[in-house]
């Protein structure tokens, strides 16, 4: 009976863990839904003047005008998609690319070494500059040179968290057996090692998210990716920041579009990341 | 003579005999970082060299012909190869060259007047975010699991994913257009300095708050793995004041994580002074840059780089060395 109960048990938090998880994404979730529909939602287009330029709320437009006169509320709801779809993409290459690299790595030490190079470089050069360089080299790239610059960047230092995570999987005893067993490299990477990646992965992909989000909407704000007609939530910030007396609106929305998203997508990532081993002893 | 001394016959010179393995560690790593600080400098040149367009081209004025656009060429040197002119530059660095920019002027006499406003925003910004870090951590640290450190938990959370421009716009609404407390932009005095102390606050708390989350962060992570061991559990439990433990038992050797974690800050400050700047028209290298880039100016960039990556990298090595002094005396 006592040896029953630790199992018996067991379930429980893991179930409560899962629900937890899925509140705290709630919030990220529904806001990347509504983001993506958001374009459907719109009551006016968003390239023509509705009102006289920064005209407050009302007539029509719940958020007013800005500096053309276009209706906020329509840009807001269509400028959300580019970035969100923009930042999930430079998450989902980077996770992957790192997920590969870091298994090689911590399966092939000599490799890791030079990565672990890689990273040390890229701490020394700040991400905007990296954007402004690589807007530089590349001035008709918009979005994609953004994306590129993000990836570039963002693959060392992922591809550390990922070795690190798998070293000691590699280390363990089956996996050594399966290597000596004669099994190739690609089957050590994706059956032994991978599967047990699981939670690194999924806390790696939202803070990658997090990181894009911050790189893309930092690059539109000055004026690397997108350009002027687009509707963009950082764009609009830049755009109308000298009308923020007349129209707040105009620069106050779309500023709190992206606190939530990075706020929401944070708060999402956290609960996916693996909960601190021990209990702290009061002090 | 000299070369065949014993190591031990060094120490009566005042230097303990305990700390030369680390100083050696430290001269080693100082090496490292400068190899690192030189390859970065090599690829960002290249990077500009290698894509189509010049410096000569994105200066001159539209309509010029082919033969004048050649003599720009040659006259900034453009015609040379990308090795050289990389060369030349890169042996100038240790004398304080940075070259000329594409507009003839000296780099160094570019950024003379900017710097020292950047430096002051970044180096405020810093000591802000450290000093906020390590006082909300601590808060959090003295009652674990309570209503307190969740709060900070949570907020710190928040406030690191915020991008900096986003922070900036809340603040100048709250605190400039709906109170009037402070300025909204900076006005630039005669001497090229901020007009007045107020102009400072907003860009500061701007690039702060993000760098006080993350470094909170840090510091209550690190302080939770020094709450584990036995030395700090045998404080609490011969019943010493808890703030005594706090500060004398897990802030020393928490400190090195911390170190590292506020080197790292240094880049993300950076970068984030350069969209601050733009926000709030302060007069920093934000702008430099930002028409640096327009046209295509290789040296004036390569400068604003060096000047960032030799910063981040001298806070890199301090931080090396509180880790090597951190474990020297662990092992003592």
């Amino acid at each position: 009976m006592t040896a029953d109960a630790p199992t018996a048990a067991a379930p429980a938090p893991a179930t409560r863990r899962t629900g937890r998880v899925l509140v705290r994404a709630a919030p990220a979730l529904a806001l990347v839904v509504l983001a993506l529909a958001g374009p459907l939602l719109a009551p006016h287009p968003i390239d023509t003047p509705v009102t006289f330029p920064y005209a407050g709320p009302g007539d029509g437009a719940a958020l007013g005008g800005d500096q053309l006169g276009r209706d906020v509320l329509s840009r807001l709801l269509t400028g959300g998609a580019p970035l969100i779809a923009t930042a999930l993409a430079i998450a989902v290459v980077v996770t992957a690319a790192a997920t590969a690299l870091g298994i090689l790595a911590a399966l092939r030490p000599r490799l890791g070494r030079w990565i672990e190079r890689a990273a040390d470089l890229t701490i020394l050069l700040p991400s905007v500059l990296a954007i402004m360089l690589i807007a530089l080299a590349w001035p008709a790239g918009g979005r994609l040179a953004v994306a590129a610059a993000a990836t570039l960047l963002g693959v060392p230092y992922a591809v550390r968290i990922v070795a690190a995570a798998a070293a000691p999987i590699a280390a363990a005893g089956y996996v050594e057996a399966a290597a000596a067993g004669g099994e190739r490299l690609w089957h050590l990477m994706v059956r032994e090692v991978l599967p047990n990646l699981r939670s690194t992965l999924l806390a790696l992909f939202g803070l990658r998210f997090v990181e894009g989000v911050y790189i893309v909407s930092v690059a539109a704000f000055l004026q690397l990716g997108p350009q002027p007609p687009e509707a963009d939530w950082a764009l609009m910030i830049r755009e109308n920041a000298a009308g923020i007396t007349l129209n707040p609106w105009a620069v106050g929305a779309p500023c709190l579009a992206i606190g939530l998203l990075a706020i929401s997508v944070n708060l999402a990532a956290e609960a996916l990341a693996p909960a601190r081993p021990t209990p702290e002893t009061p002090l | 003579m000299t070369t065949l001394q014993p190591a031990g016959a060094r120490a009566p010179h005042g230097l303990p005999a305990r700390i030369l393995p680390g100083a050696g560690r430290v001269a080693r790593q100082a090496a490292r970082r400068l190899v690192l600080l030189a390859v970065l400098l090599a690829g960002v040149f290249a990077a500009i060299e290698l894509f189509p367009g010049d410096a000569a081209g994105a200066t001159s004025d539209r309509g010029v012909t082919s033969a004048d656009l050649a003599a720009r060429r040659t006259a900034l040197g453009l015609d040379r190869p990308v090795a050289e002119r990389f060369w030349d530059w890169m042996t100038g660095l240790p004398t304080g060259d940075l070259g000329t920019t594409a507009r003839g002027r000296h780099v160094t006499d570019v950024l003379a007047g900017p710097f020292p406003n950047t430096l002051l925003l970044g180096t405020l910004a810093l000591a802000l975010s450290t000093a906020g870090a390590l006082a909300l951590g601590s808060w959090a640290t003295l009652r674990p699991g309570g209503r307190t450190d969740r709060a900070i938990d949570a907020l710190s959370t928040a406030a690191y994913a915020l991008p900096e421009f986003v922070v900036s716009v809340a603040l100048l609404l709250v605190l400039s257009q709906w109170t009037g407390w402070l300025p909204a932009v900076t006005l630039t005095g005669p001497d090229g300095r901020p007009e007045s102390w107020t102009m400072i606050v907003l860009p500061l708390l701007s690039l702060a708050i993000p760098q006080i989350g993350w470094n909170t962060r840090i510091v209550r992570g690190a302080l939770a793995d020094q709450a584990a061991l036995p030395h700090v559990q045998a404080a609490i439990l011969d019943g010493l004041p808890r703030r005594r433990v706090l500060s004398h038992h897990m802030l020393p050797g928490a400190l090195p994580a911390v170190a590292v974690g506020i080197a790292t800050s240094a880049g993300m400050l950076l970068g984030g002074t350069v969209v601050v700047e733009t926000l709030f028209n302060y007069p920093g290298i934000g702008a430099i840059l930002a028409g640096a880039i327009t046209d295509r100016d290789t040296p004036l960039v390569a400068g604003v780089v060096a000047a960032a990556g030799a910063a981040i990298s001298l806070l890199l090595l301090i931080a090396d060395l509180v880790r090597t002094t951190a474990l020297g005396d662990e092992r003592r």
